[in-house]
């Protein structure tokens, strides 16, 4: 019994003994706290001008606010935010809006119009990819000033630079990343070498949201804490804590022991375990993204309509919808999202290897040819691009997976270096035009051009009617009249056999502990958590 | 023969200089190479600041801001540059200095690799010797069937099968993180490492909670290294037996003990020091897996994510820590050789 193993075998055995009792201190999560689960490897900037991701969107939506919001699944109907209310000029080309009086950043400055135009500047001025959203409606840093103008402390005055619908404009205010209303006075406080505070506001904030950000360890923890002075009325949470999880069945083993309220970003397998516990419960989300399968048109092959529909007919639709999408997706082949009043029902394609066959030997390819599909090495684009090249090869067509990173992926799609590639993408919310603006316009197809923010761009992809349909339905103020615009680009896309393909519209799951409620998901993760409590 | 004073500082002086500029050399050229391979592979690291929707205006613009569109020696001149004044540069993924974070995220690595590797020794030294002097026999066969498991098993797995029972079962260990979430940032910072700041706090939940998070996530990644140190022992253990000073010390009575660790054992210690040292160099640049298991926002996690994301400054501060580790290892272990072995002074 005295060599040194066996008097290592006690000391363990001992190590052991001693853990155990520390069980009991293991409780539920406390009442007025809700504890989140998720990856944060893509969060990695905060700064409103420049936190195009999603899981960005999700913490700024806690901490800043809106001139307005949109109305749940109406994108033409929007509800007072920080402005309590607003009017259209007759001429459509001049939106004023009048913000409540009672607002404080968190730093205890008050929010004004100044605020909120200087909020817009800045996002032009510092020109990243979110400034995108608003030269679409032909504001540059030159003139955002003269045309987005504080004309007293709680009004603010907006004029649309050129034609266009200014409920358009009035939507992009409510759910673009970049039109939060950021504390001038605090930013600039923190400015170096003018960067209007840029290097501060990565991993700091300056919002009046119902949270401030108490701490933000990157790919570790952040902490969210109730803002007392929030206009809106006190969050009933004291805190939201925030902690970096990759690993999907680490989420699980944490929501199951109680350790964890509420995960985002588990797998399908996992989520499908769950699914039906009494102590847990699965929300899904349907986002306003897309998958899609694109064919780029700079390669010969894909420039032929005829080889683009005999694609189109080597997608299993049904297989991919019913056996590698659950909990990823829903089926949707149009450009536009589901339960849109402007989308038209799904054209129903479907797989038909026979015409795929004949409509290659058409376009001169009876024996096919070989090609590559890039995506990513994650599910379920790994899957749905397993599953594409084994109907492709049904049809002739020999293609080889190339996988990577995102950054590798939509590179290269922007650089229009691919040939086949299965993705996502879209607007983050559901709207007839801007998806329409995503996938279908290309106001020039050269590749001097530099147009990547253009998906149509991407792949090559130029039909100057379509572009004319969607310029058209962009100005329309008609609600009728835009609709039929709507249906006629749609029904344009389908006869030109877009060589962007949707298969499916994406959804996401949240699993949450049974006692969370009042979780209302955002369609683009940006939820807040203002009403989110603990029913124990 | 005589030699002067002068002559042996002299030699000490030039050794140490040709160690200095081996390890110069040898890190300027592991910075060059990643340098290179940062460059050339696929990665975009504009994309993953402007974001995949950005128009060619902003991308052009980042591009020039990060320095991008000069010649790739002229980048690594500046980057070496700024290193020599202490700037590692920003991160893209925190947008802080990069030194900052490789101090921020380093003490949980240390921490996890420190306990592992002490698991390592107490277990895998023992074993070792075990198996060597039984030879053959159920010991040796034992200690076999445990280093196999060691070498054999996917950490990753091992890793979830240890949260499954030992979390989610048995309810003996935490579950992820460095510490329950209720302690999260409770604990002043001083060391960095949990164990050690709770215990210089008097914080024992806090101690106990960080404890009950960091023992399995160690233990398992301690696996290998007892798989490894036990093997190492268990040849050197070999060498030394089959020695006539063996024979000798049996014949002259001594007992087994004796002649296992007071002979053999301690002419072994030596060597053992590198076995060592290499195996916690790795546990330190090669935790990735049991740090996303278990969520542990340490050193592997943090390059990986920088891999991912093409973030070369982050990269490239962590390769020259990993580098800076692997040379502070050697002169440690060469530093003992001479305390524990006379003929190398």
């Amino acid at each position: 019994m005295n060599s040194p193993l066996s008097k290592l075998h006690m000391s363990l055995l001992a190590a052991v003994l001693a853990l155990a009792p520390m069980t009991a201190v293991n409780a539920k999560t406390p009442a007025d706290q809700l504890i989140v689960g998720m990856s944060m490897v893509n969060l990695f900037s905060i700064d409103p001008a420049n936190a195009p991701g999603l899981d960005a969107s999700g913490v700024n939506a806690n901490l800043y606010d809106t001139l307005v919001k949109r109305d749940n699944n109406n994108p033409e109907k929007h509800q007072p935010q920080l402005a309590e209310r607003w009017q259209i000029s007759d001429d459509g080309k001049q939106v004023t809006f009048h913000l409540r009086q009672d607002v404080k950043f968190h730093s205890g400055n008050p929010l004004t119009a100044e605020d909120v135009a200087w909020s817009l500047y800045r996002v032009m001025k510092l020109n990243y990819g979110l400034a995108t959203t608003w030269k679409a409606y032909g504001y540059s840093v030159e003139n955002i000033q003269a045309l987005i103008r504080a004309t007293d402390s709680y009004t603010l005055v907006v004029d649309l630079p050129q034609v266009m619908d200014p409920l358009l404009l009035v939507d992009s205010l409510a759910i673009s990343p970049s039109a939060v209303v950021v504390d001038r006075k605090a930013v600039m406080a923190h400015e170096k070498n003018g960067d209007l505070g840029a290097a501060w506001l990565v991993t700091n904030e300056a919002g009046s949201g119902p949270f401030v950000l108490t701490k933000w360890s990157v790919n570790d923890s952040l902490l969210l804490t109730r803002f007392d002075g929030y206009w809106g009325g006190a969050a009933k949470l004291k805190r939201v804590v925030v902690r970096h999880m990759t690993e999907s069945q680490s989420l699980r083993l944490m929501l199951e022991r109680g350790d964890l309220d509420l995960a985002y970003g588990m797998s399908a397998p996992d989520i499908r375990a769950i699914d039906g516990s009494d102590k847990l419960q699965v929300q899904s989300l349907q986002r306003g993204t897309l998958y899609y399968v694109a064919m780029s048109m700079k390669q010969p092959e894909f420039a032929k309509s005829k080889v683009r529909e005999a694609v189109r007919n080597l997608i299993d639709y049904k297989g991919l919808d019913q056996q590698v999408m659950p909990y990823y997706g829903t089926l949707n082949q149009q450009p536009m999202q589901l339960g849109l009043d402007a989308r038209l029902p799904d054209p129903g394609y479907h797989m038909d290897v026979a015409k795929a066959k004949a409509l290659l030997a058409e376009a001169g390819y009876p024996e096919g040819f070989d090609t590559t599909i890039r995506t990513l090495s994650e599910p379920p684009f790994i899957d749905i691009a397993a599953r594409l090249q084994s109907t492709l090869a049904q049809g002739g067509i020999k293609a080889t997976i190339v996988t990577g990173t995102g950054n590798q992926v939509y590179g290269a799609m922007r650089a229009r270096n691919f040939e086949i590639i299965v993705a996502r993408g879209a607007e983050r919310y559901p709207h007839p035009y801007f998806s329409l603006r995503t996938f279908a316009y290309n106001p020039n197809n050269s590749d001097d051009a530099g147009l990547p923010n253009f998906q149509g761009w991407r792949a090559s992809f130029f039909n100057p009617q379509l572009n004319a349909l969607i310029d058209q339905a962009g100005v329309e103020r008609d609600s009728a009249q835009r609709l039929k615009l709507y249906h006629q680009a749609q029904n344009l896309y389908d006869q030109q056999v877009g060589p962007i393909m949707m298969v499916s519209q994406m959804t996401d799951t949240v699993v949450s502990a049974a006692d969370v409620k009042g979780f209302d998901g955002d369609d683009a993760l940006a939820t807040r958590y203002l009403g989110v409590h603990k029913q124990r | 023969m005589f030699v002067s004073t002068a002559s042996v500082l002299g030699a000490r002086a030039s050794n140490t200089a040709r160690r200095a500029s081996t390890v110069l050399v040898t890190l300027l050229g592991l910075l060059a190479l990643t340098f290179v391979i940062g460059r050339v592979m696929p990665l975009d690291p504009v994309l993953a600041v402007v974001g995949p929707d950005a128009d060619s205006s902003t991308y052009d613009q980042v591009y020039q801001a990060m320095g991008l569109d000069k010649p790739i020696w002229t980048q690594f001149g500046l980057y070496l540059n700024d290193l020599l004044h202490g700037d590692f540069g920003n991160a893209l993924l925190t947008g802080h200095p990069v030194l900052d974070d490789i101090l921020r995220v380093f003490p949980a690595t240390i921490e996890l690799a420190t306990l592992a590797i002490l698991f390592g020794i107490l277990i895998g030294l023992p074993l070792g010797v075990c198996a060597a002097s039984n030879q053959g026999r159920l010991g040796d066969h034992v200690a076999r069937v445990i280093t196999l498991f060691g070498y054999s098993t996917p950490i990753f797995w091992l890793g979830m099968m240890g949260l499954l029972v030992f979390y989610a079962w048995l309810g003996w260990a935490g579950g992820a993180g460095r510490i329950d979430l209720a302690y999260d940032g409770m604990v002043p910072e001083v060391t960095g490492l949990l164990l050690i700041d709770s215990t210089l706090a008097r914080d024992w939940d806090a101690f106990a909670s960080a404890l009950r998070h960091i023992v399995l996530p160690a233990l398992i990644l301690g696996l290998n290294s007892v798989a490894y140190i036990s093997r190492m022992t268990r040849s050197f253990m070999l060498e030394q037996l089959s020695q006539e000073y063996i024979i000798t010390a049996r014949v002259k009575g001594l007992s087994r003990r004796q002649v296992v660790w007071g002979h053999a054992f301690r002419n072994i210690l030596v060597q053992l020091l590198t076995v060592v040292a290499l195996a916690y160099g790795s546990l330190l640049e090669g935790a990735v897996l049991i740090e996303t298991v278990f969520a542990w926002p340490g050193f592997g996690q943090y390059l990986t994510s920088s891999l991912m994301l093409g973030d070369m400054n982050a990269v490239m501060g962590c390769v020259l820590v990993i580098g800076l580790i692997f040379v502070a290892l050697n002169l440690i272990s060469d530093a003992l050789y001479k305390v524990f072995d006379p003929r190398t002074r």
